[in-house]
C-alpha cells in the first residue's frame, strides 16, 4: 500500500468515497435498472413509481424467432472479426512500433480513416465489391465488413502497447541467439499481451455493434443483433423494446463475466503500458 | 514487470511512448523496411478497398460542380455547404458537443484511473467492476435505456416528482442528453486506457516525489500526469474522433436542432435527396477529425524524435 | 510472472479455437440452406407492419401457394430503407441479381432508384390484379410501385382533457397556442404524421397542386411556403417541452400515453391498433380535420433484379385479391389498396365512417425540399 499516500493525503479516497461510489451507480445502473423494469410492465403510466407487472410483453416476444437467429449471428461474426482482425493487425502493429520504412507514419495515420471518415455514404462502393466478389449475403461478408470497424482499435493501441516495452529486452534475447520469431514470441508478446487483450475487447464492441455495414451486407439471411435491434427496439411499444433490450444484452453480459478477470487492474499491471 | 523495468531504465523514455524505431542506412536497414511494409499490408489492403478507395469517389464527387451551377468552381459544394447557416451551426455544435464529452469523460476518468490503481481495497474492486459495465451494453440500447431513466415523466423525474420536486430540468432531447449518454458509453474505454497506462507508472517513483517533499498535486502535475501522457493523448484522441463522428447517440437523445453531423448528413442523404451535400458534410466531418488525429500523430513523433 | 500470463494465453488460445470452429459451423450454416424457391421480402416500417406481414399475409400467401416460402426481413424506415436502396443500387452496379424480391418501402426511396433501372414498371400483363387498382394511385410513382394498403393521418385527442376537440385546421392551430405544451409532432425527418400536419400548414398557405400530382419540379415555387414556415415557428414555444419534436410515429403515441400531450397527428392505422392492444388510454379519440390531413397508399415494389420476379408478381397478384385486402383491413385497420368497389358490402359499410378523403402527398422533390426547409426555417430557429 506504499503509494497510496497519494491518492490518500489528495483526499480523493474520501472524495471518491460512499457519495462517489453510490453517483457512479446510480448513473451507470440507473438507466439499465430502468430498462429492465419497463422489461417486466404492462403499463407502466406517470406518477407510478413502480408499474403493473406483467410477463405478457415476454411471451410475445419469444415467438419471434428471428431474434435468436440473430443472436447466434452476431455471437459468431463479432469473435470471428476480432480474431481475424488480431491476426493482421499485430504483426502490422509491430511493425509499426519498430521497423522503420517509408511512409511509416503516414500509413499509421491512414488506419483513423476506419474511424474518422463518415461511411454513410461510401456504402453503395462498398456492396458493389462484395457484390462482385461474390460476399454479399454471405457469413465472411458479414465479418469482413465488422472487421473494418476494429483495424483503428487493433493498429493503434498495440502500437502504443509495443512501443512501451523496453527494447532492450527484445536485444538482449537476441543476443543470446534467439532468433527474431522466438524472440517475440517468448519475449515480446507474452508483456504485450495485456495491452493486446484490451484492444481486442474494443475490436469486438466495435464488431459486434456494427448495425448500417452488416445491414447492407448481411441481409437476408445473416442479419445480425444490432441490425434486428434498431428495428425492433426503437419502433415495438416501450416495454417491448426493453424485453428486446435485455435479451439482446444478455450475450454481453456473459461476454462481461467472462472476461472480467482479464480487465482487473492487477491483471493489466503485468506490463502494460502504452 | 516490465512496468518497473521501464521505470527503471528511465521515466522520461516511458513518457515518450519508447524508443523510437533508427533509421538504418545499411542492407539490413532495408530489409527490415521491407518486412515493415509487407507486415503492415494485409490491414492496409482491406482499409484501402473498403474506406480508402470509395471515400476518394466520394471526394471527387463533391469537387464535381453540380451541372446548374454558375460559376462551376471546384468547390462550389464546400461554399454552399458552408453558406448554409444552419450547416455551420451544425458543424459548430458538433464540435463544442464533442469538446464537452471529451472533457467530461476525461475529468470522471482520471480520478477513476487514479483511484483504481492506487487504491486496493473492496469498494474499489466493486468500482473496478462497476465501471465496466457500459461497455458491453450496445449503443442503441445505452441510449434507449438512458431515454426511459432521464425523460421527463421517466423513472429520475418521477422518483422527483414523489420527493415533492415538481419542475424538471429537460435533460434528454438536446445536448446535455447527448452528453450525458456519451459520457456513459465512454467512461469504461477512458478508464481501462488511462488506467493502463498508470499501471506502468513506478510507485517508487511516486514515493521518492514524496520524500523530496512533493504535495499529491505537484506529484501529479510533476510526475504522473507527464509520465502517462501517452496513453492520455491516444484516449483524448480516440474519444474526440469516436464522439465527433457519433450517429446514433445524437439521433436518439439530440434534439431536432442544432444536430450533430452524423444526424445531419444523414438526413441530407435519406430524407432531402441530396447525395451530394451529405458527402460534403461527409468529408469536412473527416477533415476536422483528420486534424486531431494529425496533432496526436506529430505529438507522438516529436516525442520519439526527442527520445534518446 | 510466468504464471501469471499463462491463463491469459490459455484463454486466447481456447477462445481461437472456439471462434474457428463457429466460422466453420458459421459458414456451412444458415448460407448453405437454402429452399427452392424463397421469396426475400423487405419491409420498412413500424410494427403494425411488420405483423401484417410476419403473422398475416406471408403465412396466408405461402398456404395458397406451396411452391414458395417467405423470408420476412423487417427493417426500421429511414436508415433501414437507406441500406436496402444502396444494396439494390451496389448489386445493378455489380451486374449481380438482387436478392430483394419485395420491397415495402416510402415513395422516396422508389423515386430515388427510378432513374437507375432499379425497379420492374408494373403492368396489368404481369399482374392481372393491378385493374382493381385506380389508375392515379399508380400514375403517383409512375407504375414503379403498386399500392397494397392506404392510411391517413388524423388527430388523436384525449378527452378526459379537451372537451371540444377542434374540427378544422384553424381551430387546431388555435388550440395550440392556447394551450401551449400539450401538443406535438414528430420530427418531419423521422415519420409520416409529423410530415403531415407539417405538409397541411404548408397547404393552407400554398395551393397544393402545384406540388403533387406529377407537376414539374421548380424550386423557384417554394418561396410560397415561407408564411407556411412562420406559422409553424410561431407554433414551436407553444410546443411540447418548449418545442420538442420526437423521433418517430411511435414516440408521438408514448407522449400521448404517457398524457405528456392531449392532441397529436397519429396514423390512423397506428392509433386504432394502440387503442385496441390497450396501449392508448380509453379516453383518446382519433378524427379528421376539415381540411384533411394528408394520407397515402403503402406501395410495394419489385425490383428489376430480383431472380424470382415470377413469384413476385404472383404475391403482388394475391395481395391485391379480395381475400388479402380484407386481411389487410382486418389486420391493421388501413384502407384496401383496390378500389372500395371491389370490396363487400359489409366492409364498405363498417368503415364509411374512417375513410374520409384526405389531402395528396407533395411529390417526391418538394416533400424533400419541405423536410430541409422545414429542419432550417422551423427547428433551426431562422
Amino acid at each position: 500500500m506504499h503509494a497510496a499516500w497519494f491518492v490518500a493525503v489528495a483526499g480523493l479516497r474520501r472524495a471518491l468515497g460512499i457519495g462517489a461510489l453510490l453517483a457512479l451507480a446510480a448513473f451507470i445502473l440507473g438507466p439499465l435498472a430502468t430498462l429492465l423494469v419497463w422489461a417486466f410492465a404492462g403499463t407502466w403510466l406517470f406518477p407510478n413509481l413502480v408499474p403493473e407487472f406483467s410477463l405478457k410483453w415476454w411471451v410475445y416476444v419469444l415467438s419471434n424467432a428471428d431474434v435468436g437467429k440473430a443472436i447466434r449471428m452476431s455471437v459468431l461474426s463479432a469473435p470471428t472479426a476480432t480474431l481475424l482482425s488480431a491476426l493482421i493487425c499485430i504483426p502490422a502493429a509491430y511493425a509499426f512500433a519498430r521497423l522503420e520504412f517509408p511512409g511509416r507514419r503516414l500509413l499509421l495515420l491512414s488506419f483513423l480513416s476506419a474511424n474518422a471518415f463518415p461511411k454513410i455514404g461510401l456504402y453503395v462502393s462498398i456492396a458493389t465489391l462484395f457484390y462482385r466478389l461474390n460476399l454479399m449475403d454471405t457469413f465472411a461478408g458479414v465479418v469482413l465488413i465488422q472487421l473494418v470497424n476494429t483495424l483503428l482499435f487493433m493498429i493503434w493501441i498495440p502500437t502504443g502497447t509495443f512501443r512501451g516495452i523496453n527494447i532492450n529486452l527484445e536485444e538482449a534475447a537476441r543476443d543470446v541467439g534467439a532468433g527474431p520469431l522466438r524472440t517475440f514470441f517468448q519475449i515480446t508478446l507474452p508483456i504485450a499481451l495485456p495491452g493486446l487483450i484490451v484492444a481486442a475487447l474494443f475490436a469486438f464492441i466495435a464488431a459486434f455493434d456494427e448495425a448500417q455495414g452488416s445491414l447492407i451486407v448481411g441481409t437476408p439471411n445473416h442479419i445480425t443483433m444490432p441490425v434486428l435491434m434498431y428495428a425492433l427496439v426503437l419502433s415495438y411499444p416501450q416495454p417491448v423494446g426493453a424485453v428486446f433490450s435485455v435479451l439482446l444484452s444478455l450475450p454481453s453480459v456473459i461476454l462481461l463475466l467472462a472476461t472480467q478477470r482479464y480487465l482487473r487492474a492487477g491483471y493489466l499491471a503485468a506490463g502494460y503500458s502504452l | 514487470m516490465s512496468a518497473s523495468r521501464e521505470a527503471d531504465s528511465a521515466g522520461h523514455r516511458l513518457a515518450s511512448g519508447g524508443p523510437a524505431p533508427r533509421v538504418h542506412g545499411d542492407r539490413r536497414g532495408w530489409t527490415r523496411g521491407v518486412l515493415g511494409l509487407a507486415l503492415v499490408l494485409p490491414p492496409l489492403l482491406v482499409l484501402a478497398f473498403l474506406v480508402i478507395l470509395p471515400a476518394i469517389s466520394a471526394v471527387v464527387t463533391t469537387l464535381t460542380p453540380a451541372a446548374d451551377a454558375v460559376p462551376a468552381a471546384p468547390l462550389a459544394n464546400y461554399a454552399e455547404v458552408l453558406g448554409t447557416r444552419i450547416l455551420r451551426t451544425g458543424i459548430v455544435f458538433t464540435v463544442i458537443v464533442t469538446l464537452v464529452a471529451v472533457a467530461a469523460v476525461f475529468c470522471l476518468s482520471y480520478p477513476l484511473a487514479l483511484y483504481l490503481r492506487f487504491v486496493r481495497t473492496r469498494m474499489a474492486a466493486l468500482l473496478g467492476v462497476l465501471f465496466m459495465v457500459p461497455l458491453f451494453v450496445p449503443v442503441v440500447i445505452a441510449s434507449f435505456a438512458m431515454i426511459t431513466f432521464l425523460v421527463g415523466h421517466g423513472l429520475v423525474s418521477t422518483v422527483l416528482y414523489h420527493l415533492g420536486i415538481e419542475r424538471f430540468p429537460r435533460l434528454v432531447y438536446n445536448a446535455t442528453g447527448i452528453v450525458l449518454t456519451e459520457v456513459w458509453v465512454s467512461i469504461p474505454f477512458a478508464v481501462l486506457i488511462l488506467g493502463a497506462g498508470l499501471q506502468a507508472i513506478d510507485d517508487a517513483l511516486i514515493d521518492s516525489a514524496r520524500d523530496v517533499g512533493a504535495g499529491p498535486l505537484r506529484t501529479f502535475l510533476a510526475i504522473i500526469l507527464p509520465l502517462n501522457a501517452a496513453p492520455t493523448m491516444i484516449t483524448l484522441t480516440l474519444l474526440f474522433i469516436a464522439i465527433f463522428g457519433s450517429f446514433t447517440i445524437p439521433y436518439l437523445v439530440g434534439g431536432n436542432a442544432p444536430q450533430m453531423l452524423g444526424v445531419t448528413m444523414t438526413s441530407y442523404l435519406t430524407q432531402y435527396l441530396r447525395r451530394t451535400e451529405s458527402a460534403t458534410l461527409a468529408v469536412i466531418a473527416f477533415m476536422i477529425a483528420s486534424v486531431v488525429g494529425v496533432v496526436y500523430v506529430a505529438s507522438v513523433s516529436r516525442r520519439e524524435r526527442a527520445a534518446p | 510472472m510466468m504464471t501469471s500470463r499463462k491463463p491469459g494465453i490459455r484463454a486466447v488460445c481456447a477462445a481461437l479455437g472456439l471462434a474457428l470452429i463457429a466460422f466453420v459451423i458459421g459458414a456451412a450454416g444458415p448460407g448453405a440452406a437454402q429452399s427452392p424457391i424463397t421469396l426475400n421480402v423487405y419491409i420498412n416500417g413500424d410494427t403494425n407492419i411488420f405483423d401484417l406481414w410476419n403473422k398475416t399475409l406471408l403465412p396466408a400467401f405461402t398456404k395458397r401457394y406451396p411452391q414458395y416460402r417467405a423470408n420476412f426481413v423487417p427493417l426500421l424506415h429511414g436508415d433501414g430503407s437507406q441500406g436496402v436502396l444502396d444494396k439494390i443500387l451496389a448489386a445493378k452496379q455489380a451486374h449481380k441479381p438482387t436478392d430483394v424480391d419485395l420491397w415495402e418501402t416510402d415513395p422516396t426511396y422508389v423515386t430515388q432508384g427510378a432513374p437507375n433501372g432499379l425497379w420492374v414498371k408494373l403492368t396489368t400483363q404481369l399482374i392481372p390484379n393491378l385493374s382493381r387498382v385506380p389508375t392515379d394511385k399508380l400514375r403517383a410513382t409512375d407504375y414503379y410501385s403498386m399500392p397494397y394498403r392506404g392510411s391517413s393521418v388524423v388527430i388523436a385527442y384525449n378527452t378526459a382533457f379537451v372537451k371540444t376537440p377542434p374540427k378544422t385546421l384553424d381551430d387546431l392551430l388555435a388550440w395550440i397556442k392556447a394551450n401551449p405544451g400539450k401538443f406535438t409532432y414528430c420530427d418531419p425527418n423521422t415519420g409520416g404524421s409529423g410530415q403531415a400536419f407539417m405538409v397541411a400548414v404548408v397547404y393552407k398557405f400554398a395551393p397544393m397542386a402545384q406540388y403533387t400530382g406529377g407537376a414539374p419540379y421548380d424550386p423557384a415555387k417554394e418561396a410560397a411556403w415561407d408564411p407556411a414556415w412562420q406559422m409553424l415557428k410561431s407554433l414551436e414555444p407553444a410546443m411540447y417541452n418548449n418545442g420538442f419534436h420526437p423521433n418517430g410515429n411511435v414516440a408521438v403515441l408514448q407522449l400521448l400515453a404517457q398524457q405528456n400531450v392531449y392532441i397529436a397527428p397519429v396514423w390512423s392505422d397506428m392509433g386504432t391498433d394502440y387503442l385496441k392492444r390497450g396501449l392508448l388510454p380509453k379516453t383518446v379519440k382519433l378524427e379528421q380535420i376539415t381540411p384533411p390531413l394528408f394520407g397515402g397508399d403503402s406501395t410495394v415494389t419489385a425490383p428489376a433484379g430480383s431472380t424470382h420476379l415470377e413469384g413476385t408478381f404472383t404475391l403482388l397478384n394475391w395481395l391485391l385479391t379480395s381475400e388479402a385486402q380484407q386481411m389487410v383491413i382486418t389486420a391493421v385497420s388501413g384502407y384496401p389498396g383496390v378500389d372500395w368497389k371491389y370490396m363487400p358490402a359489409g366492409v364498405r359499410q363498417q368503415f364509411a365512417d374512417v375513410a374520409k378523403p384526405y389531402a395528396p402527398l407533395p411529390d417526391s422533390k418538394y416533400f424533400a425540399d419541405m423536410k430541409r426547409l422545414w429542419h432550417e426555417r422551423v427547428a433551426g430557429g431562422g
